[in-house]
């Protein structure tokens, strides 16, 4: 294997760099001085710097859509990689980052020459990274999100097959990429044997650009059951559809057009109504976050439909992404990325406070800490949605009020203005942490 | 039958396959192994859809009607 400056040097020098930064599969980059790192730079034979990616987000918090999305650019790039003579060290999912709907290839140092007969050496890992997620979430319909997120090398061939049935190994892919691949996995770990170093194996181009073409196919085909594509807040969703759902995005338009945040953070974005709102009035970028996956697979397409700069992710807010990985810093917590210029929170604040208990100081207090300005909307107590939470339980929330509310903003930051958006009294309300 | 062949294929390698032992496993032997099998399916598919478009190709040509090509 060539070492990592003269792989890249093959690449730049045959000129596949440019051609893959100009088709939007590889993100744009150029040359500098190593010395403009300083110390950091370490004796590195090169720097690039490219230009910054709004935000860095993980599988764990991709969508249905925006995982297949992400497997599909690695398929092609590894397809355009090949028509060049080239080929991937890895297949890692970290290395495929958005830019609102559109994923991009973010490692340039991962391009390697590619001699016919070279085996597929990052196979292992596009299975559990990519694919064996995708098989999980279409055949039996539950997010692996969860999975994926204690788990950051992705779900093994061994984990998943024992879960498939016999039906589900009727499909080629499964049966060979899952089933058969952890059979074998599982053969050689109880025998004590290995197939050697990857550089001792064989694999044809032909049998490796079919392996690529193939696993396309497939995930081009998966598909949710349909029930996955609808969203739990359709009828709440609806219910805004009149004069309220206006008086709020008109808000949101104005805040937008007046803070014209470069990056902007929308919580609990829905199908992403205000998102949109806010990028039309001035905002750069937008990245939604959403406890339903429903309505993420609806503002992922409404987001590729428009070409948005909107980025839909998902997101517990009571259990936010940690920082994990080898020493906690591999992989940075939510709090640790979290780089927005300004945020909206509508009909977010009731679940936290309510639905997942934390009290009103600390759930004001987590919610303007996200970015120096922003839109909070509060329910009162009787609205319906709020009640709706409190339908099956005792109301123990005697703090949950407006005055509390707006006290504990104004503790913080300047209330730049308030609006009251329904008869029920929704109240919005546009802080400044910067005075 | 044809759709079942890969699936015959990949018994029949499961089965015959052994390799010798050592202590020590690495993590992707499972994944070279099972290349070695989807990509001969895999190239065979390649081949076959090849053959295929070649073969239409032929008889579109031989049953063409001469004339047809002059209009």
């Amino acid at each position: 294997m060539p070492s990592a400056a003269s792989a890249y040097e093959a690449a730049r020098d045959a000129g596949v760099l440019d051609q893959l930064i100009d088709k939007g599969l590889l993100l744009g980059a150029q040359e500098v001085e190593p010395d403009v790192l300083g110390r950091e730079a370490d004796g590195a034979a090169y720097v690039l710097e490219h230009p910054r990616i709004p935000f860095v987000s993980y599988p764990y918090e991709w969508s249905f859509s925006l995982h297949k999305a992400a497997a599909l650019h690695h398929l092609d790039l590894q397809l355009e990689l090949l028509k060049h003579g080239f080929a991937l060290s890895d297949a890692t999912a970290y290395n495929i980052q958005f830019i609102g709907s559109r994923p991009v290839f973010i490692d340039h140092g991962s391009l390697l020459p590619y001699t016919d007969g070279d085996i597929w050496i990052g196979h292992r890992q596009f299975c559990m990274q990519f694919l064996n997620p995708l098989i999980f979430w279409a055949v039996f319909g539950i997010p692996p999100n969860h999975w994926f997120r204690g788990a950051l090398e992705g779900i093994a061939p061994e984990d998943l097959a024992p879960l498939l049935s016999l039906r589900h190994n009727l499909s080629w892919t499964v049966m060979a990429h899952v089933s058969a691949q952890a059979a074998l996995q599982r053969r050689s770990l109880r025998k004590g044997t290995i197939a050697g170093k990857p550089s001792e194996r064989r694999l044809s181009r032909t049998a490796f650009q079919g392996m690529l073409e193939g696993l396309r196919r497939y995930i081009s085909r998966l598909r949710l059951k349909a029930d996955q594509t609808v969203w739990g807040d359709y009828a709440q969703d609806n219910s805004y559809a009149g004069a309220e759902a206006a008086a709020k995005r008109a808000f949101v338009s104005e805040f937008a057009a007046a803070t014209k945040p470069a990056l902007l953070f929308d919580l609990g974005c829905n199908t992403g109504d205000y998102s949109f709102a806010a990028l039309q009035a001035g905002a750069g970028s937008v990245v939604g976050f959403d406890f339903d996956f429903g309505a993420l697979e609806q503002a992922f397409q409404r987001s590729v439909e428009g070409g948005s700069a909107f980025l839909p992710l998902w997101l517990d807010a009571a259990n936010p992404s940690p920082s994990q990985g080898w020493a906690q810093a591999e992989r940075k917590g939510l709090s640790e990325r979290t780089n927005a210029d300004a945020m909206v929170a509508l009909a977010f604040i009731h679940h936290i406070a309510i639905g997942r208990n934390v009290p009103l100081e600390m759930a004001v207090d987590w919610l303007m800490a996200i970015a120096p300005a922003g839109v909070i909307e509060f329910p009162p107590k009787s609205d319906p949605m709020v009640q709706k939470l409190l339908a099956q339980r005792e109301d123990i929330f005697a703090s949950y009020s407006e005055e509390a509310f707006l006290h504990h903003v104004q503790a913080r930051g300047r209330l730049v203005a308030r609006k009251s958006v329904s008869e029920g009294g929704r109240l919005l309300v546009w802080y400044d942490r910067r005075g | 039958m044809r759709r079942l062949l890969p699936y015959v294929f990949l018994g029949l390698v499961l089965v015959s396959l052994d390799t010798p032992a050592f202590a020590y496993l690495d993590g992707a032997t499972g994944s070279m192994m099972v290349q070695a099998i989807i990509g001969s399916v895999a190239a065979a598919g390649v081949f076959g859809r090849h053959a295929l478009a070649k073969t239409k190709a032929a008889l579109v040509r031989i049953f063409r009607s001469p004339t047809s090509g002059d209009r």
